[in-house]
């Protein structure tokens, strides 16, 4: 156990630094994700929430600092590898292989897994997403923006991962959609995946989650219960405009 | 950053040195061959050979600038350009040997039937995107060339067929001297339509159609007059170096006129140097050609490469053209200009950069 | 000269669009004055994108006939579109990577109506007092990629209000930001509407609708569910069943 660091959190982060050429963007991030917790990520645009999820699923190197998954060291561990390990990441704008078929883009979640339970994962996905089931022949580029979402996180589900992250979940989607989303998204966690939820509509993200983390220019400026965090005078006046 | 930008400067002077340097002694030499400046005994700096380089060089320099206009500015990858280049030259070609034009009024119909040629294959080539245009850019150019050498009138093959087009020499003191500074005159029209293009509204919407194309409709660039009119400019150049090349060399054939291999040559020189500059082309056409000459063992330094024949030469010398494309695309996606005068040079993080801009 | 000036300045009428057999817009019909600000809501796949591209011509018409200041412009190419004085805003922006910002707004100037259509020299003035507008003016050097998604959103309402349309189309501009950007975007497109420009927009965002519009159009399966002022529409019980949800419902009336 490095660091003496508790056997408890599934996701430790410490001191983390990472940016790209144009410059820093994350300073000294600590931060813990407990197994089948939600954790939600919110902040101003350009605060490093996504630049942060881009880390731990290894497509941006830390500069400095640790991740540690399970207990083990997984900084700047390559994609394939942190997948393996059950980190999922569903990126923001879905990014769906938008001709195929919705069928393959969800089994292609199950990429890297040679188990016989792909196939039971593929219902379990398909029972949190009825509206999927008469659409699974459907080139996934052609379905509507609630659909994509419903598929990019049934992709990351299929993976089995530990931990879940799902960015900018409610981007561009009707409010009813985005209502339906976040009860999936709880079921999901109450079953056991931990997540992590990057959400604009801040008060959406703190109503679902357990925990928060605050990010303002690249470092937690505020971390802690969710109600608590809504309830920051703060956060009130910076995000949530009241 | 601005240690940075004190390194930019310095390379730029550096470069626009060696530059002017080297565009002064090829623009100069050519003086020492002349009667009066051989009476007095300055010593000769271009001879035959040199003259002959020299004018390939330049010859390049306007396909590969030309090229730059719908391939590198508008972002149209055209693999068919030397169809333009062959069309010149039967143009002024024909006028000459077959309606006995005189040269000079010849030329100028090379351009103009070029482009001609390019907005009417250009209308419906330029409705397909990416990959597609650049296969079919490439048959229309290997067409245009078996068609002229195929195609017969009453009988006979109309533009000399398989055995080519013979035109009259165009009798002038200091021929070589004449032709050479005719070509670098192409060249300077098409670096000079380069700048112009690039400063201009018509260069802006071109490089919208690049960035976007349906973004660049909507605020209400013609995308279709302007990506043909970016075709035909490219060709008219491409086309007007042809018209050149036809009296200069005096024998045209399929072989000469529309080389293959020139498609590939101008696209690659125009990466070389970059592409979307003005004098990025210009500046990868004296680098590539010189090295293709060099490797063909026509320069007069030349190294034997070891295991290699005399008769293997070429062949290699292409092989090394492949490789260094390659190399190109991957290390320099953005031209040598890019690469002295940008920020880092030999770095991991320039490399990772630029695998990230080109694999997007 | 009576009739012309009753007229509407945009007025669909029973417009179809088709992809394969599935009608994405099915006989879409309402109007827009002169000066209004009117939103275009409905669930996701009801059709709104597609309407704004067709009447932007960047689709054809399946069926149907969409009039400009009284004259059909159905069929009509996206650059002619421009020139007549309609611009937009593209859902995922769309600027032009290799560009500075100015240039970005310059371009839109250069072309667009017959109005904004300049050289580059009058027209990087022009993108000068536009990113003034719009708040970018302090990143008038920057490049593209420079800015953060607010600020995109930014330049691509810059390069639509420079090419100087009298109707100005918005494709959600205000997703992906967070309650206090979107109150800074409001103020924008507040400032360009102030400029005399009509405005059509596309949003899920609800206080962007009941902040800015003075009448909303609800969208569901490609046809028109609700039309009228946001405060009703969006209490209409078809519209919370399609569109809102019921929790949506209650947090908005609470």
């Amino acid at each position: 156990m490095r660091n003496g660091l508790s056997p408890e959190q599934l996701l430790t982060v410490r001191g983390l630094n990472a940016g790209f050429d144009a410059g820093p963007v994350l300073f000294g991030i600590d931060l813990e994700v407990a197994p089948s917790e939600l954790v939600a990520l919110v902040g101003a645009n350009g605060a490093g929430k996504s630049t942060l999820l881009g880390v731990l699923s290894g497509l941006v190197r830390a500069t400095s600092g640790t991740v540690t998954l399970s207990g083990a060291d997984v900084t700047n561990a390559r994609p394939e590898v942190l997948v393996r390990n059950g980190v999922a990441h569903v990126p923001q704008g879905r990014r769906l292989f938008g001709t195929m078929s919705v069928e393959k883009n969800l089994l292609l979640g199950a990429f890297l897994r040679r188990d016989g339970e792909i196939r039971t994962d593929l219902v379990r996905v398909l029972d949190h997403f009825p509206a999927l089931k008469d659409k699974l022949s459907r080139e996934a580029g052609t379905l509507s923006g609630g659909e994509q979402q419903m598929v990019a996180i049934g992709r990351g589900m299929m993976a089995r991962p530990k931990l879940l992250m799902v960015d900018e979940l409610s981007l561009g989607l009707a409010p009813k959609v985005v209502d339906r989303l976040i009860d999936v998204v709880r079921d999901i966690n109450q079953e056991g995946m931990a997540m992590i939820l990057v959400e604009q509509d801040v008060l959406v993200a703190l109503d679902a989650a357990n925990r928060a983390y605050v990010l303002e220019n690249g470092r937690v400026a505020l971390s802690g219960a969710a109600a608590d965090v809504r309830d920051d005078p703060g956060v009130r006046r910076a995000y949530l405009g009241l | 950053m601005i240690a940075q930008g004190l390194r930019d400067r310095r390379w730029r002077r550096i470069f626009l040195i060696v530059g002017v340097v080297v565009a002064a002694y090829a623009l100069l030499a050519p003086l020492t061959s002349l009667d009066f400046a051989q009476s007095a005994n300055v010593p000769l700096l271009a001879d035959r050979l040199w003259f002959r380089l020299a004018t390939y060089i330049a010859m390049f320099i306007v396909m590969a600038t030309a090229w730059n206009i719908i391939g590198g500015i508008t972002g149209y990858a055209a693999f068919g350009n030397v169809a333009f280049f062959g069309i010149g030259a039967y143009t002024t070609g024909m006028l000459i040997a077959k309606a006995k034009w005189p040269f000079l009024a010849a030329l100028p119909f090379a351009p103009v039937v070029s482009a001609l040629f390019a907005a009417l294959v250009g209308l419906p080539l330029l409705r397909l995107r990416g990959h597609y245009f650049a296969v079919a850019s490439l048959g229309v150019g290997v067409a245009v060339g078996e068609l002229v050498q195929n195609i017969d009138y009453g009988g006979q093959p109309l533009f000399g067929g398989a055995s080519g087009l013979f035109l009259p020499i165009f009798s002038i003191d200091n021929r070589g001297l004449f032709f050479f500074y005719l070509m670098v005159a192409a060249a300077a029209v098409a670096i000079f339509a380069t700048r112009w293009v690039l400063r201009s509204r018509f260069g802006y919407g071109l490089i919208a159609i690049r960035e976007n194309e349906e973004a660049a409709a909507v605020i209400g660039v013609n995308t279709t007059s302007y990506k043909v009119a970016a075709f035909a400019l490219a060709a008219a150049l491409t086309g007007l170096a042809g018209g050149i090349f036809s009296q200069w060399n005096v024998f045209i054939n399929q072989d000469n006129a529309f080389p293959i291999e020139y498609n590939v040559q101008m696209i690659l020189m125009a990466l070389l140097g970059g592409t979307g500059t003005v004098f990025g082309p210009a500046a990868g056409a004296v680098l590539l050609q010189l090295l293709i000459q060099f490797l063909g063992g026509s320069l007069p330094i030349s190294v034997d490469i070891p295991f290699v024949s005399t008769a293997a030469r070429p062949i290699v010398a292409q092989v090394i053209l492949g490789l260094l494309l390659v190399a190109v695309v991957i290390f320099v996606p953005r031209g040598v200009i890019d690469f002295f005068g940008g920020r880092s040079r030999l770095s991991l993080s320039y490399l990772r950069r630029s695998l990230r801009e080109t694999s997007l | 000269m009576s009739v012309a000036a009753a007229a509407p300045q945009l007025e669909l009428r029973g417009v179809t669009k088709r992809f394969g057999g599935v009608a994405a817009v099915d006989g879409v019909s309402f109007e827009i004055a002169k000066g209004e600000i009117v939103g275009i809501i409905g669930p996701n796949g009801a059709g709104k994108t597609t309407l704004l591209n067709c009447i932007s011509g960047l689709h054809r018409l399946d069926g149907g006939d969409i009039r400009w200041q009284g004259e059909s412009i159905a069929g009509v190419a996206p650059h002619r579109i421009a020139r007549i004085g309609i611009g937009r805003t593209f859902q995922i922006v769309r600027p032009f990577g290799s560009m500075t910002v100015r240039e970005n707004a310059a371009v839109g100037a250069m072309f667009g109506s017959d109005a904004a259509r300049r050289g580059p020299k009058e027209a990087f003035e022009m993108a000068d007092q536009v990113l003034e507008l719009v708040g970018l003016e302090a990143k008038a050097g920057h490049p593209v990629s420079a800015l953060t998604i607010p600020d995109r959103k930014r330049l691509e309402v810059a390069r639509a209000v420079a090419t100087k349309p009298q109707l100005l189309l918005l494709d959600e501009v205000m997703a992906g930001l967070n309650n206090v950007e979107i109150d800074e975007a409001l103020e924008m497109v507040r400032a360009v509407h102030a400029t005399g420009v009509t405005v059509l927009l596309i949003e899920h965002v609800m206080r962007v609708i009941v902040g800015v519009c003075r009448r909303a159009v609800v969208l569901d399966f490609g046809q028109v569910l609700a039309e009228g002022e946001p405060e009703v529409v969006l209490r209409d019980e078809r519209v919370i069943q399609a569109y809102l949800g019921e929790r949506y419902a209650k947090r908005l009336k609470s």
